[in-house]
């Protein structure tokens, strides 16, 4: 059976190491995107190729996988759950759990003030301060050696921990705004695509190490930042409220929804329908014992059992896309390939959420030559943040007159979910593959419109609105 | 029965009601706002004034509850409105923020606007910095409307309501002191009769106990060991003569100053003060039937916070500025005001009185976003019983109950009006169904 599935020709892309042996550049990482129009550079350039990769990578070797066996025996189906002795970490894995696990017994040392406070706990800048006074001597004692001297120019005295630092320093939540959300998540992500690109990782057949990443240094990273957030009381970073797929996380639903996706022979084939056999009906999310059993091997229900520690209420009100999703016809195969989808827009296409990303020479702000252009569209001269003083007449005039040519604002022409449109533009996930996997990041023009168009997320933490034209 | 009662029962429900309704709710609401000012007049309780027959006299006994943000809290809402009192009873100020990050924004402000078109003299709503298209579309409103009824008109024409929402209330004729809670206080006989001690603070449960009381002057109250008591003094003052047709002419409003109360105005804004606003009568003179503006004197008022520091601050939210206690007092002082009532920020104790009792912070959404553990408050305001309308005592937990004032200011002096926090928790949520899933976003398609 396996053996008469379509062979496909392009093996899936992994990020691309650089060549230890050719001199390179370190640089100390800045700032690069300023305002909403920026998004769109972004979505071209390298450092967004390079992050879709990584995530793309990772997601594919969470996948159940077929082990075939000799003729007549039934294949054996390897899955990758937490926990699972089947998952061998290498010695990088294994420091930068030890890593992680240091920063968490920095908590000791900075326990929660115990004085008034409003919600957030200020004792998380004393964590982060000595976290951040720490941080070059943990990250010597605990990176490999290949990474800490990789091949520098010689003049230049900057050095690959300089771009992993920040990385890693950003991964952790805002120690001004005490709070925590999907764009330290995402800087978590560049620390490990980082270490990658500089040949960190063990050098294995394709998914072994990512599994080993996801389990032993992603899972961990999680219940460090749920411990964090438990302990200082962080603060959703850009919350909706109810409205967004939920206040803090989002990978673990990605790699959670692979996890229980059909099996797979080959890492280039993913299954775009359909779960793993076995697998905990997609709709047992509201129910709390099959939460507790899943969550210690499943990065999904682990994140959904976060949810129920911190909140109280019922769980279709208090997560309600959650709830709708887990209604969703097609198994966790199509669970997976929506959260991809919506990740692209809903994370990486939002300048509150990307705008503190800073770009090296690891990640890259150049432009992708092979990326496709972002079409322009009327999203570019509806962004407020340039156009300050009038954007809130402009947005009052298109609200009342929905067709204005040049001025549309972002709700004149709404999908039924009130999500941008930016799949129904055909979408090139899986379907397509292109370089990343993921798309180019130019259909979803519109998704962007509107996030830009309301980038009040950029610390709209649940206690303090922010202003969306704030930077 | 009609439709509008209707609409005000199905709502209470907490069931949507049909679009056009919804239009025409609007639209009516706009005709009623257009008429008020920036600043709307409320007496405390406007009840009194307006209703004197005589069977509604024992609800009459409630003030003016003033109620800080609700975000979508339907069900908390119906819970403040259990321990506030019920509307038209009751009569209530709320000082925005109704909508975003809750599940039920929708279901909430629909039915504060029923009421409000219902009942217009009970029931005061003043805009907060989330009544504005720019916030609802990142915030939640926006995305609630388009699932709960698949298109933006709902939205749309909530959101031109927001326009025509006041800035401010200004709340005259407080009482300084407290009149009994009608809930604990009122018919208990043969207790003694004290008049020597001014309640100034009393901190109420929601089952309406009072958790603790604050006279003006507490040190001269521990000695005493008077207790709860509500006599025939304070039966008549506070019930016939003070509070009925006298009352309705107007006496209120006049009675401001007159009687020497201290207290002055009490001026409600969602945020707080502008450095471009000196005084009340400048907010009467913007024009507010508009988008919250990105700066200048409305988005101030609607987007800032006090803090402890000297002058004006930048705002870490990038919108309004903070302030000082100096502000505070200087504006005050120039305005003939007793107090600041604000809401938009939370606090985990429900309210939080600051810089000697000049402002107060009020926040009516209890365990805000299923999960920050905080209680709500409302803040009720009396009318001025100037001749004796309250009975004070102190019954000796003085000291004690002065423990739990965590969120009182500190400090000797305190002035201003009368101030009853009813402080009260989440509605319990065991009763609510769990409803159909809905068609997901595109992504899952
Ligand atoms: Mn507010």
């Amino acid at each position: 059976m396996p053996a008469s599935r379509p062979e496909i020709k392009a093996p899936r892309p992994r990020l691309p190491l650089l060549n230890p042996s050719n001199n390179h550049t370190f640089i100390q990482p800045t700032k690069r995107i300023n305002d909403g129009q920026d998004i769109a550079n972004f979505l071209t350039s390298e450092a967004y190729h390079d992050i879709v990769t990584f995530l793309m990578q990772l997601n594919a070797s969470m996948f159940p996988t077929v082990i075939p066996t000799p003729e007549g025996e039934k294949n054996h189906i390897q899955t990758w759950e937490a926990g699972t002795n089947a998952v061998v970490f290498s010695n990088t894995v294994l420091k930068l759990k030890v890593l992680l696990e240091d920063l968490e017994g920095i908590i000791a040392e900075a326990p929660p003030d115990q004085g008034p406070r409003r919600f957030g706990n200020i004792s998380f800048r004393k964590w982060y301060q000595i976290v951040e006074s720490r941080l070059p001597e943990l990250l010597k004692r605990n990176l490999p050696a290949q990474v800490r001297s990789f091949h520098q120019d010689g003049q230049d005295e900057t050095s690959p921990v300089i771009e992993l630092e920040s990385y890693l320093l950003g991964a952790f939540g805002s120690a001004q705004r005490l709070d925590y959300g999907t764009g330290h998540e995402l800087s978590f992500l560049a620390f490990l695509g980082g270490i990658w690109k500089l040949n960190g990782f063990a050098t294995t057949d394709p998914g072994v190490e990512e599994r080993g990443i996801v389990l032993g240094v992603f899972v961990p990273y999680l219940s460090l930042v749920r411990r964090l957030i438990k302990t200082y009381s962080l603060e959703p970073a850009g919350s909706h409220g109810v409205w967004g797929l939920d206040d803090h996380s989002f990978i673990p639903y990605i790699l959670g929804s692979a996890q229980l996706s059909p099996p797979i022979t080959k890492l280039e084939e993913l299954p775009s329908e359909g779960s793993l056999p076995g697998a905990p009906d997609p709709a047992a999310v509201v129910k709390a014992l099959i939460v507790e059993r899943e969550r210690h091997r499943n990065l999904y229900f682990d994140a959904i059992g976060f949810i129920y520690d911190v909140k109280k209420g019922p769980f279709w009100e208090h997560s309600p896309i959650l709830y709708d999703i887990s209604g969703v016809p097609g198994g966790w195969a199509k669970i997976n390939k929506g959260m991809i989808k919506m990740y692209n827009a809903e994370v990486l296409s939002k300048f509150p959420v990307v705008q503190h990303f800073p770009f090296g020479s690891l990640f890259q702000w150049q432009q992708d030559p092979h990326a496709m252009p972002p079409p322009v569209s009327a999203h570019i001269s509806s962004q407020p943040a340039r156009a300050s003083p009038s954007s809130a007449q402009a947005g009052y005039a298109s609200a009342r007159e929905p067709v204005q040519e040049g001025t549309r604002a972002p709700w004149a022409q709404p999908t039924s979910m009130g999500r941008p449109p930016m799949a129904a533009t055909a979408a090139p996930w899986s379907r397509h593959p292109d370089r990343t996997g993921l798309g180019t990041g130019s259909t979803h023009n519109r998704g962007i419109a509107r996030d830009v168009d309301a980038q009040a997320q950029s610390s709209g933490d649940i206690v303090g609105t922010r202003a969306p034209w704030a930077k | 029965m009609s439709d509008l009662d209707r609409a005000i029962a199905q709502l209470r429900a907490c069931r949507p009601i049909p679009e056009p309704q919804v239009r025409e709710l609007c639209y009516k609401a706009r005709e009623l706002l257009i008429e008020e000012g920036n600043v709307v007049g409320v007496d405390a309780p406007v009840t009194v004034r307006i209703h004197t027959i005589p069977a509604l006299r024992l609800a009459l006994m409630n003030g003016l509850q003033i109620c800080g943000d609700i975000h979508g809290q339907f069900h908390d809402l119906m819970e403040l409105f259990r321990v506030g009192g019920d509307v038209p009873e009751t009569n209530y100020l709320f000082m925005g923020d109704f909508v975003d990050r809750g599940f039920y924004s929708l279901e909430s402000f629909l039915l504060l606007l029923c009421l409000k078109v219902r009942y217009p003299d009970r029931i005061t709503l003043i805009r907060g910095n989330h009544e504005s298209r720019q916030i609802t579309t990142v915030y939640g409103f926006y995305d609630e409307c388009l699932r709960k009824y698949g298109s933006a008109n709902v939205w749309r024409y909530c959101c031109e309501v927001f326009d025509y929402l006041a800035l401010g209330a200004l709340v005259m004729g407080a009482s300084n002191t407290l009149g009994t809670s009608t809930s604990t206080s009122t018919n208990e006989s043969g207790t003694q009769l004290t008049e020597e001690e001014e309640i100034e603070i009393e901190i109420l449960n929601s089952a309406g106990d009072v958790m603790s009381r604050i006279p003006r002057s507490m040190a001269a109250s521990s000695d005493n060991h008077e207790t709860v008591n509500s006599s025939p003094l304070s039966e008549t003052s506070r019930g016939a003569p003070a509070r009925s047709g006298p009352v309705g002419t107007g006496a209120t409003s006049d009675s401001l100053g007159s009687v020497g109360n201290p207290g002055g105005a009490v001026l409600c804004v969602h945020g707080g003060l502008s450095p471009l606003v000196e005084t009340v009568d400048k907010i009467r003179l913007l024009d507010r039937k508009q988008e919250v503006p990105h700066e200048g004197p409305m988005c101030d008022l609607l987007w800032s916070d006090p803090d402890e520091i000297e002058g004006w601050g930048l705002s870490p939210r990038g919108a309004g500025f903070l302030f000082g206690a100096d502000i505070v007092k200087l504006f005050n002082h120039r305005n003939n005001l007793s107090l600041i009532a604000r809401a938009h920020q939370l606090v985990m104790e429900g309210f939080k009185e600051m810089f000697d009792a000049s402002i107060v912070t009020v926040w009516s959404a209890p365990n805000y976003c299923y999960r920050c553990g905080n209680v709500a408050a409302i803040l009720e305001l009396t009318e001025d019983g100037s001749n004796g309308g309250y009975i004070p005592r102190a019954n000796g937990d003085v000291n004690r109950t002065g423990d739990l004032l965590g969120p009182v200011a500190a400090g000797g002096q305190i002035s201003g009006p009368g101030r009853r926090y009813r402080v009260f928790e989440a509605a319990p949520q065991d009763s609510r169904g769990m409803p159909a899933k809905k068609p997901v976003a595109d992504y899952f398609l």
